[in-house]
């Protein structure tokens, strides 16, 4: 029985318990690491950037119109002797295929591999009317006898040690299974199923397509086990979700070429059985299948017609999501979905199993986007996170008061800024130093002592501004420069920084202070209307059209700028428009550096320094910018050595590390690790954010490290002269 | 000029078809003719040691040549009414119907519930492929197999490989369901007769 929590407190307890668990940790480790690299060889050669946009074109099509494939589909069907059933929901799927078992007079039953079915608890329904059921998918198989949900969509097992495979063989055979010897547990468990096979009565699948122009499904495994569910016994049933209807073969090929090499790293899945119509069978009535296909609706015809929500309909099940998730990889399945897992999962519990069972589990998200960039239907999964987490907050009528007190304070700038200043004087008593705060305030309770935070800075860079201006005349570029909060507030050093670089090649600066906050913080909790505001009133300070470029420093603001600004006002295309003047104008620091001054290494000192470079989310993914930062780093004379998961996140994922202090200090931990191992002393990012949570866990942890943004080891480098 | 283009062509399919297939730990070998591939399939059930041979399918007089190889080495050809003997298939042939060799994926037209019992629940799946009969491509199949599927009952079957599973720790494990090796004859005519 799944049960998954519903409440913070409670889930932030399973996730403490899970974190802890070595063996599981291990295992998705080493797996995600392993799925990088077999997923990479088996789309080496391929155009997969094209192939992604044509599977999300397709099925987008194909979900604007269900209801007219299910019709085409049902009809071809029919007069290939299928009998073809729709259900509205979990319960009405469940009793269709009661019934069905029923009037056959049903007592065996075996099953290969289908989410759908566990989306319904179909198992569970059939054991209630006495029916014997069998999964015959090894992973599901071992979880049926444990009566545990799948913590993978492909790798239902994958939580699972040898050992408590063995354990588990041992006490259903009744003799003694050696660990070790997982050939030999393979061997055992077809002895098993073999059986199973020869006495069942009812085959009941899933599948993974359904072809409305000729009415066939196709159905995709590794282990075979589908070919004999749908082969041996005389009735068949498969159980299929609307979303997995295709028009026709070539969409149908087109979804195969990607969902093994994706899903696994695998070029192709062993098996593929496409099957139209009521096929020969020598029990069955006539020497035929008695076949019926149940399609299932349970909120997907109604997700079809939601503009926002639509693309989750996209997805084709390869629960890549799930595999490349740092958080996934920390607490595993059981604690990242209710029955659908991965970023995915988060997302269609809300749909599938109801508020209750999403509230809780769809905060985990740290908005790191690195699902997005695997997602093979190009859904745009953390934006959908964020949008069920708000619709959650607006059902349950409870904004927590982080989010009331944000909102407010967010939307009038000054009062915002003035709170700023005022928060620098208060804490003067608690500065342990310049840069760090001493006592927490007691609303950060001790799990936040896993890095220190940083203190505000006396004066922001926007009271700095007046004193540093200087005007330049005839400038190579004039650019307007986003600070962002933390540049501002925290860190007006590396705004400092990045004057002295234009100032070296001959850029005009303007700090329009009219700037806030750049509303991600906002969307992050769920607060799209304070968000909206803020882009707006952005939009308006920056004035884009008078320059040549708006450069930040933050990546977090950048992507968030660059992406989510159009993104906001989806529906509103005159102020689409209008943020998109800003969007448009948007550089990152590295990439205006390589790209636009196309600075040398002559420009800079002969020293080098050993340093190692830590990719921020909202840059590598988030604007896709991968190269110039080590392209600038190499020209200003930092060795760029190596660090393993560069591009892994460092756990800040702004207040999200306040929420799940426990993961965010995991993932700062593994990264401090590797920036250590790579043998740097200087460790380099590029959004002030990472700056935060990378400095104060090495101030905390009392590491040897130096964590500076790249424009303050860029400009300590610069040339005086030139 | 086109002749020894097409072949070209075909030798490089071949070549391909057979290192993915490879790749998925399917045995390939070539041979001259279905009769070589009957010889091939006897002497890899007797080296396993096993008793039947199940070739639903075949032409009459493919079969009758089949079976007078199988008798001397002691095997038992079964060709039908598979179901009564489930339990006791040792090697499954058939003669595939396209090879794709960019995933090296054997296509074998199904439909015959014979054509399944011998190849879901046999050791051994062999399968003979005329080397003309080899695509590139799924894609380049599409003309082929939707014809088919519009020509119902039918059960189309892609198969890259013996059952395998990875579900315990990951561990590839062949053998979990289905045939525990797959082996590829890729044939120089296509006379099947």
């Amino acid at each position: 029985m799944i049960r998954t929590p519903q409440d913070l407190k409670t889930y932030r307890n399973e996730l403490k318990k899970a974190i802890e668990n070595a063996f599981l940790r291990d295992t998705l480790d080493n797996f995600s690491s392993a799925y990088k690299e077999s997923r990479a060889a088996a789309f080496a050669g391929m155009d997969l950037e094209s192939l992604v946009r044509e599977i999300a074109r397709s099925k987008d099509a194909s979900v604007s119109g269900l209801e007219e494939l299910f019709l085409t589909f049902k009809v071809h069907a029919e007069s290939a002797g299928i009998q073809v059933h729709s259900a509205g929901n979990a319960s009405e799927a469940n009793a269709v295929i009661c019934d069905i078992a029923r009037s056959h007079g049903v007592r065996n039953i075996i099953k290969s591999k289908s989410m759908t079915a566990e989306e319904t608890f179909l198992n569970d329904a059939l054991e209630k009317k006495g029916m014997h059921v069998t999964e015959t998918d090894l992973g599901e198989w071992i979880i049926q006898q444990r009566r545990e949900g799948p913590s993978h969509m492909v790798m239902p097992a994958i939580h699972l040690s040898r050992g408590q495979v063995a354990e588990l063989f041992t006490r259903v055979t009744g003799s003694y299974q050696n660990p070790d010897d997982i050939s030999e547990m393979v061997r055992t468990a077809r002895k098993l199923l073999r059986k199973a096979y020869f006495e069942a009565d009812m085959g009941i699948s899933g599948a993974n397509f359904a072809i409305a122009d000729s009415g066939t499904i196709g159905i995709v495994t590794n282990e075979g086990n589908a070919r004999l569910v749908t082969t041996l016994p005389p009735v068949h049933v498969a159980l299929i979700g609307y979303d997995k209807l295709v028009p026709d073969l070539k969409t149908a090929l087109r979804i195969l070429e990607v969902l093994p090499k994706n899903a696994t790293g695998q070029i192709i899945s062993t098996y593929v059985s496409w099957i139209s119509g009521a096929n020969e069978c020598a029990p069955g009535p006539k020497g035929f299948k008695e076949m019926h296909i149940v399609f299932l609706d349970n909120g997907r015809l109604a997700l079809a017609r939601n503009p926002m929500f639509r693309q989750a309909l996209r997805c084709i099940r390869c629960g890549a999501c799930a595999n490349v998730c740092p958080i996934y990889r920390l607490v595993g399945g059981h604690n990242y979905g209710h029955v659908y897992i991965g970023a995915i999962g988060l997302i269609l519990t809300y749909f599938y199993h109801g508020k209750n069972n999403a509230r809780a589990i769809v905060q985990n998200c740290l908005n790191c986007q690195t699902c997005k960039g695997i997602c093979p239907a190009g859904i745009d999964l953390p934006f959908l996170i964020k949008e069920v987490y708000r619709t959650v907050l607006k059902e349950d009528r409870k904004r927590p008061m982080k989010n009331m007190l944000l909102s407010k304070a967010l939307k009038n700038r000054k009062r915002f800024h003035f709170l700023l200043r005022k928060a620098a004087l208060a804490q003067k008593p608690l500065r342990k130093d310049a840069h760090f705060i001493r006592h927490l305030p007691l609303f950060f309770i001790k799990e936040q002592h896993f890095r220190s935070l940083p203190a505000l800075a006396p004066i922001p860079f926007r009271d700095q501004w007046e004193r540093l201006f200087v005007p330049l005349e005839n400038p190579r570029f004039r650019v307007a420069v986003f600070g962002g909060c933390l540049v501002d507030f925290v860190y007006p050093e590396q705004g400092r920084a990045l004057l002295e670089l234009f100032k070296a090649y001959h850029v005009s600066a303007e700090y329009p202070t009219d700037q806030t906050c750049c509303g991600l913080p906002a969307l992050m909790t769920g607060e799209k209307d304070t968000a909206q505001e803020l882009a707006i009133q952005n939009t308006r300070a920056m004035r884009a059209s008078e320059f040549d470029f708006v450069l930040t420093l933050c990546a977090s603001c950048g992507s968030h700028i660059k992406e989510n600004y159009p993104k906001l006002f989806g529906d509103q295309p005159d102020v689409c428009e209008e943020v998109s003047k800003l969007s448009n104008k948007l550089i990152d620091f590295s990439s205006f550096m390589v790209d636009v001054l196309e600075v040398r290494r002559e420009d800079f000192t002969d020293t080098t320094s050993k340093a190692t470079y830590h990719a921020p989310c909202h840059l590598c993914r988030g604007l896709g910018v991968v190269d110039a930062p080590k392209s600038l780093m190499t020209s200003a004379g930092l060795d760029c050595l190596p660090m393993e998961k560069e591009d892994v996140c460092c756990g800040l994922g702004g207040s999200y590390s306040f929420d799940f202090p426990e993961i965010s200090a995991q993932l700062l931990q593994e990264k401090l690790d590797n920036a250590e191992a790579s043998g740097a002393e200087i460790l380099l990012t590029d959004c002030p954010g990472c700056v935060l949570q990378l400095r104060g866990g090495v101030n905390a942890q009392k590491r040897n490290l130096r964590v500076q943004h790249l424009v303050e080891a860029v400009a300590e480098r610069k040339k005086k002269d030139t | 000029m086109a002749t020894q283009a097409r072949q070209e062509e075909g030798h490089l399919l071949a070549l391909k078809m057979k290192a993915r297939a490879e790749a998925a730990q399917i045995h390939v070998s070539e041979t001259a003719n279905i009769g070589k591939a009957f010889h091939y399939t006897v002497d890899l059930a007797k080296h396993r040691g096993g008793s039947t041979i199940a070739a639903p399918g075949l032409p009459a007089s493919a079969e009758a040549h089949f079976r007078e190889l199988c008798e001397p080495k002691g095997l038992t050809l079964l060709t039908g009414n598979l179901r009564s003997h489930m339990s006791h298939i040792h090697t499954g042939f058939t003669v595939a119907d396209w090879g794709i060799s960019e995933t090296g994926t054997i296509v074998l037209d199904s439909s015959s519930e014979d054509i399944r019992i011998a190849t879901t629940l046999c050791e051994i799946h062999v399968a003979a492929l005329p080397r003309s009969r080899i695509r590139p491509d799924a894609y380049s199949l599409e003309g082929d197999l939707d014809p088919l599927m519009k020509q119902a009952p039918r059960f189309l079957a892609f198969i890259s490989g013996a059952s395998r599973t990875a579900d315990i720790e990951r561990v590839l494990t062949i053998g979990v369901h289905g045939p525990l090796e797959v082996h590829l004859l890729i044939m120089d005519d296509e006379d099947a007769s």
